[in-house]
């Protein structure tokens, strides 16, 4: 038997939950707050802000990236060494996949990190066979380049901002999952100083070591990324690297217009017949003159395809890996050539948030 | 008799009342990390959701008050920025977290899942992601305090 006591509290404990449930804030009303009173308001506990690392509009990063690209058929001249003579040999095509992956590990408003991977096929097809040993271990086992990429983004208030980035890269005519030597390891980065003035505007001024011209090299680099007032048109450009002009049609819909220069220095470990050469070097590199265009196929899953003129810029090869400079008077160990090529690469991307 | 059953009801609605303050811990005005928004944190039902209340820019190249015009639907891409429902359907899970809800970027018309952390009292990990958490990238919000007139 419930005495009059447990009744009483009972019925308070049902009455208590009844009234919190109805004490539930109703859903609010989205038209008849007045929304003037939040603008005279501060940050609790003195927080800084911090600028991000992109402008408005810009073309959102590709955390997962699958593409293939192809050149059209040229020719190749192969510099004279020892007793070889010089050749020119018709390449078909230049084809291969490129995967790419760039994952914020962090992701803060005061800092973000970013950590890449990369793996590029070139495979070369001949019109004809050769006995030039390049063109024979070109043909036979073709390049690859696998790496690994982070970039670090430290801004330091609401205006200015680190950016530093490092690279490495085993590049050579190697079959996966057989790698070369990580002493053949290919260190590339950067690093940048900048601001943000808008969010329109994005700029900065910093050094690199780069292998884009084929050799290793250590040149200036400017950021400069801008939306104009109308934000139809940008331009997104690490110079002298790379440099586009944006037309941005809607947020899932975008085309460039630009350049990007594209070089490594490939080991080249299976040249028979040059004998006592250590270590040569493939130093490629040429200029991508392309048209992009970008569409979100389905919310994040964005397609890329790009088309252009490759321009050869250097295909020498020298033994072992040195810096030249700019000034440098070193001989190449062979001195090549490519005619130019149209090319067009496509690609299949998961974008950011 | 009576006592064991008062102290039972007495350690049910401290838990619960205790509960129910972490829970509303997120209610607010919030200030997401560009700076370019202030987002107010309500509950609804027993849930949690949020909008925009304040723009740093809020009209647009015309001189008009900024509308939705990014969103996929176009019988939403008429409607006022100011206002808008960004934050949706979050419930809180315990250990300072909100989850199971979405989040909508007006500056590219897409939703993506959404968690959120209370790193201290005044600051919110927002999460939004792709599928999976990895995917996807922290904005770090502020409270802000209204400053009274």
């Amino acid at each position: 038997m419930i005495n009059l006591t447990e009744r009483l509290l009972v019925f308070l404990f049902v009455g208590l939950i009844t009234f919190t449930a109805w004490a539930q804030e109703p859903e609010p009303d989205e038209e008849e707050e007045d929304f003037s009173m939040y603008a005279d308001a501060e940050l609790a506990d003195g927080a800084k802000r911090f600028c991000t690392n992109k402008v408005l509009d810009q073309s959102p990063n590709k955390l997962i990236s699958i593409g293939y690209d192809f050149q059209g058929a040229h020719d190749m001249t192969i510099g004279a060494w020892g007793s070889i003579p010089s050749t020119t040999v018709r390449v078909n095509q230049v084809s291969g996949i490129r995967i790419n992956g760039n994952v914020p590990v962090i992701s803060k408003t005061n800092m973000l990190l970013n950590v890449g991977y990369s793996y590029w096929e070139a495979n070369y097809t001949m019109a004809q066979s050769s006995d030039n040993p390049l063109v024979n271990t070109l043909d036979t086992r073709g390049l690859r380049t696998a790496g690994i990429l982070a970039t670090f983004f430290k801004p330091l208030n609401e205006k200015q901002f680190f950016l530093i980035q490092a690279q490495a890269d085993l590049n050579g005519d190697y079959f996966l999952p057989d790698f070369q030597p990580l002493t053949y390891l290919k260190y590339s980065g950067a690093a940048v100083y900048g601001w943000k003035k808008h969010d329109r505007l994005f700029y900065g001024f910093g050094m690199s070591r780069t292998y884009r011209i084929g050799e290793v090299n250590y040149v200036p680099i400017m950021l400069y990324n801008y939306t104009f007032p109308s934000r139809k048109w940008g331009i997104e450009s690490a110079l002298p690297v790379r440099a586009q002009l944006r037309r941005n049609f809607n947020p899932r819909t975008l085309a460039f217009f630009g350049y990007e220069l594209e070089g490594q220095s490939y080991r080249i470990s299976n040249i028979e017949g040059i004998n006592g050469v250590k270590d040569p070097e493939l130093r490629r590199s040429e200029l991508r003159i392309r048209l992009t265009f970008e569409r979100s196929l389905k919310d994040f899953i964005w397609i890329s395809a790009q088309a252009g003129l490759r321009y050869n810029w250097n295909f020498n090869v020298d033994e072992g890996d040195f810096f030249r400079g700019f000034f440098g008077e070193q001989p190449y160990l062979l001195e090549n050539s490519l005619t130019n090529a149209m090319y067009f690469n496509v690609s299949i991307n998961l974008v950011s948030p | 008799m009576k006592k064991p059953v008062l102290i039972l009801l007495f350690m049910f609605f401290g838990l619960t009342l205790f509960a129910q303050a972490d829970a509303d811990a997120i209610l607010g005005v919030w200030e997401t990390g560009s700076g370019k928004a202030r987002v107010k944190i309500d509950k609804s039902g027993d849930k949690y959701v949020g909008r925009i209340v304040w723009l740093r820019e809020p009209k647009d190249e015309n001189g008009n008050p900024k509308v939705d015009k990014n969103n996929p639907d176009a019988e939403l891409r008429a409607k006022p920025l100011l206002g808008y429902s960004m934050l949706k359907g979050f419930e809180f899970i315990g250990s300072k977290k909100w989850d199971n809800g979405t989040i909508y970027d007006p500056e590219n018309g897409s939703t993506y899942s959404c968690t959120i952390t209370m790193t201290d009292d005044n600051t919110l990990d927002v999460r939004g992601y792709i599928g999976v958490s990895l995917f996807g990238r922290t904005d770090v919000w502020k409270r802000v305090i209204i400053k009274k007139s």
